[in-house]
């Protein structure tokens, strides 16, 4: 199926859907209110048949709040699409769609613990890849790789020995990060 | 020993002389792993001339144990300080002795491979195309 | 797959001296020839340098065997902090004398990722290390060279051996 058709099937299915194909890839833009009605329609719609799971994520969009992009793809037609809707960083919290798909599971559990969204119906949000009794969560755009900072950065000298005339920050740390 | 590919990514040997602590190299390594110290020293040119400062190396070191043998080292260096050796035997007993300095670095050029010839079947590099054609209308 | 890539189950009743060896249950170990002696090897593949490992006993035609104790630990790959009770208790359940292999960057020191928010940086922050064998990942030769350093150093008295 073409990918404009599908982009028109899904828009067709789900309401308020927006889509935008970029090199060929179609994403298509859904209210976080009917996220688990998007994904149930576009797996069951024979013509869609979005039937495998591939993979859910988060991007952290900073003032924007969060966006979950789920990837589906279908083996019968051999197209795929990516569904994402936003939440807002106040109040990270969506519908959970282990119920859609059970492969969902573990990757809401990945996607919980790495930026702190909440997934409300999932059967079991324990973390899955950090080690117990890790605080904060490391995937969000404000966690700061302490380490780079802590450890002296040997680009900071300038060639012939002199200090830097401005301040060489390494890579990744903030501006108006502090110094320990 | 087996019969390693060309440029084979083993170790990695400084050429003093070529180096000038430009420090791209320590700049540019993903992993922090090269320590360059050097100063500044006046130099009066023999022959005449005005004194030029030269920056002189106290210590180039290269950390192994955190070393990803990416090659961006390398690939940066404008002077051609640094080569690629594919000696890999230098396990070592403690981590620290997997920290290379300038006399180690050194060693390691006699291990360095010539480079391997161009391929024959690939693209003229631009400067002996340009040395073609300005000598195709001669 | 040839090698044991997790860790040992917990059978309390286990006396760690045990002499009666033999009923160390499920350590596949392979049986690697360095200088003049034979070294049996638990390789604890983590990450990409399982594979050099794996590369290192075809190279060596070495041959793995079922239950056997094993003598050197070699801990390949990306150690993470979740994976660092696993190793550290793995390394608690081998018999007397051993020793441990810290092959490749990442077991090393952290290597690429140590700077990450969940990597131990190195297998030594857990375990005594004997040999630390450089690269990322090493060639499998390297490993060789690396088992050969080992048996030199309980060959100099060094290690206990």
């Amino acid at each position: 199926m073409p990918v404009s058709s599908l982009a028109d099937r899904l828009v067709a299915l789900v309401e308020g859907a927006a889509p935008r194909v970029e090199f060929g890839r179609l994403t298509v833009d859904v209210p976080a209110a009917g996220w688990v009605a998007a994904a149930t329609a576009a797996r069951d719609d024979p013509q869609t048949d979005l039937s495998c799971f591939d993979w859910l994520s988060a991007v952290d969009e900073l003032d924007a709040g969060f966006d979950v992009v789920l990837s589906v793809y279908s083996a019968t037609h051999r197209h795929r699409a990516l569904l994402r809707t936003g939440v807002p960083r106040s109040q990270p919290r969506l519908d959970s769609l282990v119920p859609v798909f059970a492969g969902a599971d573990w990757h809401e559990r990945e996607t919980h613990e790495m930026f702190g969204i909440e997934f409300s119906g999932h059967p079991g949000l324990a973390p899955l890849l950090l080690p117990p009794g890790f605080e904060g969560h490391p995937l969000r755009k404000d966690f700061v790789l302490a380490a780079r900072v802590a450890k002296a950065w040997p680009g900071e000298k300038e060639p012939g020995g002199d200090r830097p005339r401005r301040r060489a920050r390494p890579l990744g740390v903030p501006e108006d990060w502090e110094q320990p | 020993m087996t019969d390693l590919p060309p440029r084979s990514r083993g170790v990695i040997a400084l050429l003093e002389e070529n180096c000038t602590s430009c420090m791209l190299c320590a700049r540019e390594c993903p992993d922090w792993c090269i320590f360059i110290d050097s100063h500044k020293e006046t130099v009066e040119p023999p022959g005449g001339g005005r004194p030029r400062q030269v920056n002189v190396l106290d210590r180039f070191a290269i950390d192994f144990a955190l070393c990803m043998y990416c090659g961006i080292c390398v690939e940066v260096c404008p002077f051609d300080a640094l080569f690629w050796s594919p000696e890999y035997g230098y396990a070592a007993g403690d981590v620290a002795e997997l920290t290379h300095e300038r006399d180690q670095l050194r060693e390691w050029l006699g291990s360095v491979p010539p480079p391997p010839a161009l391929d024959p079947t690939g693209p003229v590099p631009a400067e002996v195309e340009r040395t073609r054609s300005q000598r195709a209308p001669g | 797959m040839w090698f044991a890539t997790r860790p040992l189950a917990v059978q309390p009743q286990r006396r760690r001296n045990d002499p009666d060896r033999a009923h160390y249950p499920r350590s596949v170990a392979t049986r690697f020839p360095a200088g003049r002696f034979t070294l049996w090897v638990l390789d604890v593949g983590l990450a990409c340098c399982a594979v050099e490992v794996v590369a290192a006993s075809l190279r060596a035609s070495a041959e793995p065997v079922r239950d056997h104790p094993a003598d050197v630990l070699v801990v390949a790959g990306t150690l993470t902090d979740t994976m660092a009770p696993a190793i550290v208790r793995l390394y608690a359940e081998l018999p007397e004398p051993k020793h441990v292999i810290s092959f490749g960057a990442c077991a090393d020191c952290g290597g690429p990722y140590w700077d990450s928010y969940c990597v131990t940086k190195g297998v030594d922050q857990l375990v005594p290390v004997d040999v630390y064998v450089p690269g990322c990942p090493p060639r499998p030769e390297a490993l060789l060279d690396g088992l050969r350093v080992l048996a030199s150093r309980i060959d100099a008295g060094v290690l206990a051996g």
